[in-house]
Formats: structure tokens, sequence, C-alpha cells
């Protein structure tokens, strides 16, 4: 407990808050984003909410996760894997666009609004189509010997050519590394 | 909801182990799954608003076969097994009472006040408006005495 309050103090105090996080569950607002989210199965809550389908505004999403943060943490990986999810995916505030940027480039985000990048980037494999997270564009250069190697094993293995290297690639990882990867 | 999936675990169990006795194969061990985080407080019922994600922290003793049915059956009601889950730091005072207990699968459910300082102390930001309800409708003093002794600092949720 507080070292500075006594507990009927402490419980006034938090009483005098709670006061203001129940009006801002009562706003239109946080009432339509909860249960949107909920509807998309993506929250569970003991409030009672009414089936909600249609897009919402990410301004609206942005004001309901000061309510409730777990809104937020899912906000930036829905942008990428749901943006129907929303009326104006496109238009983002700067440190909601800079996460999910980095996001996209299979990076770990800083810390957005309070949520650790961590728990924001755990999300996006999570949603959408299960277990797909952005992949990442990476140039190289091969010799022709390389790329007709390539081509052949892409062939034999009757899979594409970048399975080829990511496949080859995770052996590698498994051989050098001691682990699975 | 839980219960319903632990009922279902206990009969996957008891088939199991027939088969496996017929077969003369070992049969799966009893379990005993521990449920913990804001899942614990939905399935206890407590008078808190709550919101969670789909995911599901649990400490548990079970064989990988009984994991990987556990993880199945959570799924088919949109749930999804945290493998992280084992990491949750719980007080060492926490107590678990018992939701089903079966021959083979026993789903326990750790008490409101230990899953509300784990969060407190562990996701502070994400759980503020929780414990700010909490201490609001008259903390117990057991919940109490606990932030006292893990340095729980209360003001933060004021």
């Amino acid at each position: 407990m507080s070292r500075k309050l006594s507990a009927a103090a402490l419980v006034e105090r938090a009483q005098a808050r709670y006061e203001k996080i129940q009006r801002q569950r009562r706003d239109p607002r946080y009432r339509r984003v909860l249960a949107r989210f909920v509807t998309a199965g993506l929250l569970i809550t003991n409030e009672p909410t009414k089936p909600q389908r249609g897009p919402i505004r990410v301004t609206d999403a942005l004001w309901a996760g000061e309510v409730e943060p777990r809104i937020l943490e899912l906000l930036p990986a829905l942008l990428i894997k749901k943006p129907s999810f929303f009326e104006d995916a496109s238009a983002l505030p700067d440190d909601l666009a800079q996460v999910v940027w980095a996001l996209r480039r299979a990076e770990t985000p800083a810390e957005f609004r309070g949520i650790p990048g961590a728990d924001l980037a755990r999300w996006l494999p999570r949603l959408g189509r299960s277990g797909e997270a952005p992949s990442r564009l990476r140039c190289f250069r091969f010799s022709a010997d390389e790329s007709r190697l390539l081509s052949q094993l892409s062939r034999e293995l009757d899979t594409t050519e970048v399975s080829v290297l990511r496949r080859a690639l995770r052996e590698l990882g498994a051989a050098v590394l001691k682990r699975g990867v | 909801m839980l219960v319903e999936i632990a009922e279902r675990l206990e009969t996957f169990v008891v088939e199991r182990n027939l088969e496996a006795r017929c077969e003369g194969l070992l049969a799966l061990r009893p379990c005993v799954i521990k449920l913990l985080g804001q899942a614990a407080l939905l399935e206890a019922k407590v008078s808190l608003t709550l919101a969670l994600t789909n995911d599901v922290d649990v400490y548990a003793d079970y064989e990988f076969a009984v994991e990987q049915e556990f993880r199945r059956l959570l799924a088919t009601k949109g749930r999804e097994l945290d493998s992280l889950g084992g990491e949750v730091w719980m007080p060492a005072e926490t107590t678990y009472q018992s939701l089903f207990v079966g021959s083979y699968v026993t789903l326990l459910v750790a008490d409101a006040e230990s899953v509300l300082l784990s969060k407190g102390l562990k996701a502070a930001r994400k759980n503020r408006q929780l414990l700010t309800e909490y201490l609001a409708s008259g903390p117990s003093e057991r919940f109490l005495r606990l932030a006292r002794k893990y340095h729980l600092d209360l003001d933060q949720f004021l």
C-alpha cells in the first residue's frame, strides 16, 4: 500500500479517478471501438456490447486505447493485417505510422503510448492469416553458376526459388547455430 | 468456458489411456492446470470490468500430448494458449481454487488478489484502469499486505 495514504484515503482517491474512467467507458467512441474488437474476436470482455461490424476510425481507436490499452496493443498489427477494419487506415499520426513502418520491416518497434514494442510485435503473426509475419525485401547478386543451381534446385524440388533459399537458410542455421530455426 | 474445455480434456486423456493400456503403451500422467492472468479473473467472475485478449496464461505440468490437445480445444473457442504463460510471475502467497477436478485433469484458478498484484507489478500501464477500479471498490487487507510486501506503488493507479 502507499505509505503516504491511509486505506480510506486511498479508496477515496481511487473512487475519484474511477468516476472519470466510468465516464470514458460510457463515451460512444469507446463503446463502438470495444464492440468492434469484441465482435471481431480480438478482445473478450464482461461488459455488455452490441455487435459492431462496420469499419471504425483510427482516431477513435486511439482515444479508446487510452481507456483500454489492449486496443493500442492490437492497433498497429491490425492496421497491417486488416486495414479494412478502419475507415482511415492511411491517415495515421506520426508515432503510429512509425510503429507500423517498423512492423512492416519485421523490426521490433519503439514503445507506443506506453505499450512496449515487443508487445506490439507479437500480434503480427497472430492476426489475419495465422502465422504469417511481413517479409522483408533483401537484394543479393548471384553468379551465373549459382543462379543456374538455384533454378535447378527449384525445378527438382518443385518449389519456388525463394522457398529453396529459405529452406537452405533454415538448414544452415540449424547446423551452424545448433538449434531449430 | 474453461471448465467445459477441462472436461473435454479429461475425456481425451481417459480415451488415450484406455488405448494405451490395450496397446501396452505408457499412459498419460494426471496433470494440474493453474489458470492465471485476466482469464483467471474472468473465470472467477470477479466484479471488475475486464477486457482481455484471447491469450490464456497457465502454469501446468501436463505432458506434450495433453498440452497440444488443450491448445487445440482452446482454439476451437477462439482462445490461444500463451506459450510464455509459464513465465508469468505470481507471488508465493498465491492460492488456487478448484474449477474442475477429474481423474486426470485438474483445473485451478489463481486468487484474484494475487492476479491483481502480479498485473500491477509486471504490467502496470496496461492494467491501470483495472487496478484503479479494484482500489475504488475497497481493496482487501490481504491485497494491501501483499502490495506492501512486494513494494507495489499504488499511487500510480490513482
